[in-house]
């Protein structure tokens, strides 16, 4: 390796947070890496790792509260963390070139896509006025987007295709080192892999060198040959994605790893968690696991287990048509099926496929425009709001977002004892001592301690037990589950699985559990649905639909899924 | 295209409530304003049947029929027939509106666009250059001059540049030599005597404008789409102007509709300090004449001027942004 | 934006991490104040208020004279005995001025809580009905936003002749509502969209108790961000009525004050020190609202928050 093939040297990098009325923090402690040119390398950590922090200060975007605080960014030769602003600014073409996380909202609104392909041009003048159209369609032809694009305003576009405009833009500056944080996780699954084929495309062919953040280890390992792994602010393991695979050598990395596996295979075991399938040949339950995080500790209660079923017969949503003059959008098509007591049945598909709304009609949240639910006997279609009580008495629901699901400006406490109040008739210290029991159910202990908590003293694991808890404080026969787990870290995400699976064996609650992530589905349910378009397209026990799909759509979703173990190129 | 139709309805059902308003604004009150209006009318002779009706389809007759009234009524403000002032007896109230109009119309609007348009480039300024003397003077001068009472400020500039070093004139419109007409002496005369009023209504509202641009700058200055400009090594001046402050110019648009009223009751204060004949000093002189009929009118010329102003506002907002155009 | 520990949406933690009960409404104004007093400006806008309300409060003891005696020489300049002179009907005026700040601070405490609390009614309950119902408060609402306020009230007064304080009350609220509904209503409708109100629902909690518990707390840096604004253009209102005589010119007010003093002719006396001192007044009370204001911004926008060291 000569000196010539570096083209970034970080030195003793460090970002502090300096936010009003807080202590100082330190994102990124004392990093030091080198980039060859040509390179595609992987950045991966959880949330809170610093990862984004470090990819600002690469690019040199860090706002306040954020300020690099010492160490130097050598860029071809220039310690880019020390030069003015507007040395900086000319060094970004033919420089450095940053892909936000947030891509939907990286263009301007009242731009068209055109007039930000010229804004780019215009700044550093390194295309002639005469050439400027015939590149623009050139680099809107790179990221496979057609030309008429350009006469566009960003919201006359989807995600993926503003994604694109903006790896386009990024491009246009004839970058060196191109940094990508997070590109893909605000869009849809299947837009999200053909997404990440562009970028490793174009990455081959332009032959830049490109950093990719992310937080799913399986996603960059896929795409990279190096992968830097980060952990509270410092990188902990720096070694070639096969080696990190084969044979990682951090504890955070291992850890990291064992929580990927083939929804596919014959056998899926994550930590905590073995396959239902061998479990139920063997006749045993799951054994507990170490950490208390992970730990789901389900008190055996002598409650009734469920008796109704969810009936769901020909239904079909359909929403008036979002602007006139055109198609009103048929949400959900005809769908029916019947969720027995004690069963867990997936709903899978991407976001638009109709999961989410046919979750709302069973919950009463929302009426569907032709055929029936019932709910033992109620006719849940024609509750009126008041009546919605007696149905949540029985139905509850697990959100998506265990930031959103909680006020927060109620304890823990005041949380659980809301429902348990209203729907069981306990009343003072019966009632605590009823939420206790939540809390110990759920995992969250010691109890009183917990039960004293404000939700933002509490991890994003934590909160989503306590969602879990709330929803449990009915003696609920069905619990409805949101993808549950897609805004928690990977290794947070088995612990609380582990929960939900506990609990409807256990308890003999029925679970729905909505997602479109196909290996959780397979942890913890027995049986599946695709949806594609609000149509079913596949159906069948969990195991059986995804070791053999038969419907395109279903294969399609399966090669979605990253996968360390997959081999590359 | 739809959205621009959608306001032309939205403004005809606005003006009708507004012009409904109006009739029910006397009828609501306490005592009889109509028996109040006679009297004081009856002052200036004997008044006649018709005039006795025209004062009822107006102000109310506590046991009539509303309905028909209310048609009447409708039928009067159609065709711009506001009957007679008793203040300025026999004038008709049109005619006196249609005098006062012009001035008001001249003078709040022009100043109102050059404050918004200085207070949105100052408010520009400072959130671009925040935390620097740039931002915090505008800032902090703004939010003080915009707590000055209109009237305060007025009194204060009449009596320094009026009184004490006798810069301007005091009062009225124009000078007492001059004859209204498209002479190069009136018009001198006409803009001399606009300055007060027009510094007093630029000084108290310009801070607002400055404040609300400064504040929904910062916020677009921390938008996604910003850094990203930033990132690809935009200029600065593009990333302020096209990128930023082209996005928050639009929430403060609709703000600065919404503000229209202020500044045209704040006008009313100034043209009274000033003696200024527009509507507000008319306005004035009807509330302490108990002139009614004249008051009523007014009113409702103020208010479908307001209206008028935001309708054009809403659809300078949807040239603006290309969301609206779906 | 970096990525920051704390996830959009979720306000900043409150310094003291040992809280353990519920959140009552108490805290959070507490939490309220906390954040107001970190921010210089608010400060200033605080100390000025506090002045003005021990002022009123303590206006008998603090004024030299009574205000309405008129037993001074008239139309006086300011000398050791009168301070700020006296009036044209010999009234002495910084009394007067004391006595003032009664009236305005009254008006502006008592109409900025009656027009908020009209805003948050009207506000929650239309950020939480659907349907035609709301349309209909949307075009009222947008109706009191555009009908010019001034224009009415003046009007409204010239009905009710001379009405007096209450009446300038009742008419500063008419007018003076429909801002804060609006600003409230956006709210509770993004607050609505939230999970937890949903969660709320599916706890079995009822309409009203999902509207006081859940969402109105989440608001409060709004609804004392709207009292203060509400009392600032209360107080101009107020002002601006008994200034064009529109009050009651028997009480002693900043605005009737200023209203003799033109009717008096003091612009031609070169009495300067009876317009400036009540309008002065005026301004300073409502500039503490307006700088209050800025730290109760920076409580539900953390971008507007000042930031304490700037670095290049």
């Amino acid at each position: 390796m000569s000196s010539d093939d570096i083209l970034l040297t970080v030195e003793d990098l460090s970002v502090v947070y300096e936010p009003d009325g807080a202590d100082p923090t330190f994102a990124v402690e004392n990093v030091s890496f080198e980039l060859r040119r040509g390179e595609f390398v992987g950045l991966v950590g959880e949330s809170g790792s610093g990862k984004s922090t470090l990819g600002f200060a690469l690019t040199r975007l860090s706002k306040p509260p954020a300020r690099i605080s010492h160490g130097t960014i050598l860029f071809d030769g220039t310690d880019i963390a020390s030069i003015d602003a507007e040395h900086l600014r000319e060094q970004r073409q033919g420089g450095f070139a940053m892909v936000l996380q947030s891509g939907m909202n990286a263009l301007n609104p009242v731009r068209t896509i055109r007039n930000h392909f010229f804004d780019v041009f215009t700044a550093h003048g390194h295309v002639s006025r005469e050439r400027r159209e015939e590149r623009a369609r050139e680099l809107i032809g790179k990221v496979e987007l057609p030309a008429a694009t350009l006469d566009r305003f960003p919201g006359e576009l989807s995600g993926g295709m503003r994604q694109r405009v903006s790896i386009a833009l990024a491009l246009s500056l004839e970058p060196q080192l191109m940094v990508f944080d997070e590109p893909t996780t605000a869009l849809d699954v299947l837009v999200q892999h053909a997404v990440m084929n562009t970028i490793r495309d174009l990455q081959a062919s332009e032959g830049f060198t490109a950093v990719l953040i992310s937080h799913d280890l399986g996603i960059v390992l896929e795409a990279t040959e190096r992968v830097l792994v980060m952990h509270e602010g410092v990188i902990v393991e720096d070694g070639p994605s096969s080696e990190i695979l084969n044979a990682p050598t951090a504890d955070y990395t291992r850890m990291l790893l064992s929580h990927y596996a083939d929804p596919r295979a014959e056998v899926v075991s994550l930590p905590g968690f073995e396959d239902r399938a061998i479990r139920r040949q063997a006749g045993a339950s799951r054994s507990a696991v170490a950490s208390p995080e992970h730990a789901p500790t389900v008190v055996t209660r002598s409650i009734s287990t469920a008796q109704e079923s969810i009936v769901v017969e020909h239904v079909s949503k359909t929403y008036p048509p979002p602007r006139r003059g055109e198609q009103p959008v048929r949400a959900v098509r005809d769908v029916s099926f019947t969720l027995e007591p004690g069963q867990s049945l997936a709903l899978v598909g991407q976001s638009g496929s109709g999961k989410s709304t046919i979750a709302k009609m069973i919950t009463g949240v929302e009426k569907p425009s032709e055929g029936s639910i019932r709910f033992g006997g109620l006719d849940v279609a024609k509750l009126r709001r008041g009546q919605l009580r007696d149905l949540h008495r029985n139905v509850q629901m697990v959100f998506q977002d265990p930031y959103a699901a909680l006020n927060p400006l109620h304890t823990v406490e005041y949380t659980l004892t809301r429902p348990v109040v209203n729907f069981t008739g306990l009343k003072g210290r019966d009632a605590r001592q009823r939420v206790l029991e939540l809390l110990e159910t759920v995992g969250l202990a010691p109890v009183e301690q917990f039960a004293a908590k404000l939700p933002h003293e509490l991890s994003g694991g934590q909160r989503q037990r306590v969602v879990i808890a709330r929803a449990l404080a009915c003696d609920p026969q069905v619990i409805i589950a949101d993808e549950p787990v897609s805004m928690l870290d990977v290794s947070l995400r088995a612990g609380v699985l582990a929960l939900l699976e506990d609990l409807r064996e256990k308890w003999g609650v029925s679970l729905l559990y909505i997602t479109h992530d196909l290996l959780s589905a397979r942890l913890i349910t027995g049986n599946i649905m695709v949806l594609h378009d609000g149509a079913v397209v596949e159906r069948g026990e969990t195991a059986e639909v995804l070791q053999r799909p038969t419907d395109d759509y279903t294969v399609a979703l399966l090669e979605a899924v990253p996968n360390p173990q997959r081999t590359r190129r | 295209m739809t959205y621009a139709l959608r306001k032309v309805g939205l403004l005809i059902l606005t003006l009708w409530a507004a012009i409904t308003l109006n009739f029910f604004l006397p009828r609501l009150m306490p005592g009889s304003p109509t028996d109040a209006a006679i009297a004081k009318l009856s002052q200036n002779g004997p008044v006649t049947a018709a005039t006795r009706k025209a004062i009822e389809i107006q102000l109310g007759v506590p046991d009539g029929n509303l309905l028909s009234q209310y048609g009447q009524y409708l039928k009067q403000v159609l065709t711009l027939d506001f009957g007679v002032s008793y203040t300025f007896y026999p004038q008709p109230v049109a005619d006196l509106v249609g005098q006062a109009l012009p001035y008001t119309l001249i003078l709040v609007g022009f100043v109102t666009i050059v404050a918004f348009v200085l207070g949105t480039l100052l408010g520009v300024l400072a959130a671009w250059k925040r935390g620097t003397w740039l931002d915090a003077l505008p800032t902090l001068g703004g939010s003080f001059a915009s707590a000055f009472p209109y009237f305060w400020t007025a009194l204060l500039l009449l009596f320094f540049l009026g009184y004490v070093f006798k810069i301007f004139p005091t009062s009225g419109a124009y000078g007492v030599t001059n004859v209204p007409g498209f002479s190069g002496a009136f018009i001198g005369s006409a803009l001399n005597h606009a300055v007060l009023p027009a510094v007093t209504i630029l000084i108290t509202s310009l801070g607002g404008w400055i404040l609300g641009m400064r504040n929904t700058m910062i916020s677009t200055l921390g938008d996604d789409y910003v850094t990203f400009a930033e990132a690809n090594g935009l200029k600065p001046h593009t990333v302020a102007i096209r990128y930023a402050a082209r996005n928050a110019i639009l929430p403060n648009l609709t703000s600065f509709g919404l503000a229209l009223g202020g500044v045209v009751g704040g006008s009313v204060l100034v043209e009274t300090v000033f003696g200024y004949p527009g509507i507000g000093y008319l306005l004035l002189k009807a509330v302490t004449n108990q002139d009614y009929p004249l008051m009523q009118a007014l009113f409702l010329m103020i208010t479908v001027s307001v209206l008028l102003a935001n309708f054009i506002v809403d659809i300078l907002y949807g040239v603006l942004d290309p969301r609206t155009r779906k | 934006m970096t990525t920051t520990p704390i996830t959009a949406g979720t306000p900043a933690p409150p310094p003291d991490t040992s809280v353990a009960a519920a959140a009552s409404p108490l805290q959070v104004l507490a939490r309220v104040a906390a954040t107001v007093w970190s921010n210089t400006k608010a400060r200033i806008g605080v100390v000025i208020l506090l002045l003005f309300v021990l002022a009123a409060i303590f206006a008998p003891l603090l004024a030299p004279y009574d205000p309405s005696s008129t037993e001074f020489a008239r139309s006086q300049d300011a000398s050791a005995g009168h301070w700020l002179g006296t009036t044209a009907a010999g009234e002495d005026v910084l009394s007067q001025l004391i006595q003032g700040a009664r009236i305005s601070v009254f008006v502006g405490f008592v109409a900025g809580l009656l027009s908020t609390l009209v805003a948050v009614l009207i506000g929650l309950s239309w950020g939480y009905v659907r349907g035609w119902v709301g349309d209909v408060i949307n075009f009222v609402v947008n109706l009191f936003l555009v009908v010019p306020g001034l224009p009415l009230m003046i009007v409204i007064a010239a009905y009710l002749q001379n009405g007096g304080i209450g009446m300038i009350i009742l008419v500063v609220v008419i007018t003076g509502w429909a801002w804060g509904a609006r600003v409230l209503r956006s709210q509770t409708q993004s607050l609505r969209g939230r999970d937890f109100v949903t969660a709320a629902v599916f706890s079995g909690e009822r309409p009203a108790r999902i509207v006081f518990r859940e969402i109105l707390p989440n608001m409060t840096s709004l609804i004392v961000g709207n009292f203060f604004g509400a009392a600032t253009s209360a107080i101009l209102a107020e002002a601006g009525l008994e200034f064009l005589g529109l009050g009651d010119p028997s009480t002693v007010s900043w605005g009737t004050m200023l209203f003799w003093a033109q009717n008096s002719n003091a612009l031609l006396t070169g009495q300067w020190a009876l317009l400036f001192a009540p309008g002065l007044c005026i301004a300073l009370l409502a500039t503490s609202l307006t700088l209050i204001n800025f730290g109760v911004d920076g409580l539900s926008n953390p971008r507007l928050r000042e930031r304490r060291k700037v670095r290049k």
